[in-house]
């Protein structure tokens, strides 16, 4: 091999080790950027979480009210963290409300979600008294969690879970609710 | 025409009915909550040692608190210290505060060493198969039942507003027990708050 390809191919391969090793700040941005990937929690109160349940009449929401002492909502996570990932890209929107302690906001909450590489908004439900909040939700809810909901585009909860999650359930209900609106769409449209 | 009336009707009423029981729910199979003012009908569950006691033979000749309670949930030991300040502050005014753990994940033995652990004296029955529980429409741990002293029940709900004693505001089981202890009506009957499932039996 002549001498200037030779050192062609050594500085290919130097440059690609120089280009792979990264440095020790190289690898906290890579490190923020996957953090990123995961959910961001806020805290909200009554009124802040009734605005995100409102509908705008475009797509469905799917919620769930959660939080990390609870030992059901801890074990179906998994599962809805699928269901996220199957269909809020391309169908319905997906909330997680925690209902953790605010202390809890910047420790077991996001430890959590990112032991699930969970994806979407979460918010810890901060009020004084459970009760509005619940009855707004829906008013046939005691608060017992974990609890799963499902609105329509129109803000109707056409799907609702009390207890661990019954997942082949939850994607019928998803499916019939995308379906309806899909098909109302194409009624529209004749 | 009157005809194709009635029909268009009678489909309407379907479809609307169709529409009400649209919305789903895993809870489809415990039955709903008696109404405030129903009477609780008598029942027999064994305590943590295995032996049974009668509703009857349990209240209070004021009334009885029964509260459905848990050994791993954190909501209901959070409540732990107040339940029992509940027994003690309401034995002399002659209302009795029975827990019932009616989760079918937690054994007998748990229970009656988690009340060692927790000082609770008041009597823990064990609602093994659930029944119970689904007779009264209980969901969650904590919840609480205040039957008066003819089993009326005249409270269904929370012990009060938090978990978190500091930011206790509103103490609407105590309410209701002081309220028919001096003889006027309960002002709130239900109340609710966050608390975990009951685990039934499969």
């Amino acid at each position: 091999m002549p001498l200037l390809s030779r050192l062609l191919v050594a500085a290919i391969v130097i440059g690609g080790l120089l280009v792979n090793v990264s440095t020790p700040a190289q690898s906290r941005a890579s490190h923020r950027r996957a953090v990123k990937t995961v959910a961001s929690t806020r805290a909200v109160n009554a009124e802040e979480m009734q605005a995100l349940l409102k509908r705008d009449g475009t797509r469905p929401l799917l919620v769930n009210f959660w939080a990390t002492w609870c030992d059901p909502c801890r074990e179906e996570f998994p599962d809805l963290v699928k269901i996220d990932k199957q269909y809020r890209p391309k169908s319905i929107d997906f909330i997680a409300i925690s209902l953790d302690d605010l202390a809890d906001l910047k420790t077991a909450v996001p430890k959590f979600l990112r032991e699930m590489r969970a994806t979407m908004p979460n918010y810890i439900l901060s009020v004084s008294d459970p009760e509005p909040a619940i009855k707004s939700v829906d008013p046939a809810w005691d608060g017992a969690m974990p609890a799963t909901f499902l609105y329509n585009s129109r803000g109707e909860v056409v799907y609702k879970h009390f207890g661990r999650l019954n997942t082949v359930e939850l994607r019928a209900a998803i499916e019939k609710t995308v379906g309806m609106k899909d098909q109302k769409a194409e009624g529209t449209k004749q | 025409m009157k005809k194709s009336f009635a029909l268009s009707l009678t489909l309407a009423t379907l479809f609307a009915i169709a529409a009400a029981g649209n919305a789903r729910t895993a809870r489809a199979d415990v039955p709903a909550p008696p109404a405030i003012g129903a009477t609780i009908v008598d029942f027999t569950l064994p305590d943590t040692g295995g032996k049974d006691h009668s509703l009857n033979s349990l209240k209070g000749k004021n009334g009885t608190v029964l509260i459905f309670i848990a050994v791993q949930c954190p909501v209901s030991n959070a409540y732990n210290e107040r339940m029992e300040k509940l027994a003690q502050d309401y034995k002399a005014r002659g209302i009795s505060v029975v827990g019932i753990n009616a989760n079918s994940s937690e054994a007998t033995d748990a229970v009656k060493a988690h009340a060692a652990a927790h000082n609770l004296t008041f009597m823990i029955l064990k609602d093994n198969g659930n029944k119970i529980a689904d007779s009264l429409g209980a969901t969650k741990t904590p919840e609480a039942y205040f039957l008066d002293a003819s089993n009326k029940l005249v409270y269904h709900g929370r012990i009060d507003n938090s978990k978190d004693i500091a930011q206790v505001a509103s103490s609407e089981l105590r309410e209701a027990l002081d309220a028919t202890l001096s003889g006027k009506p309960v002002a709130k009957t239900t109340a609710a708050a966050f608390g975990c499932s009951i685990k039934r039996a499969d």
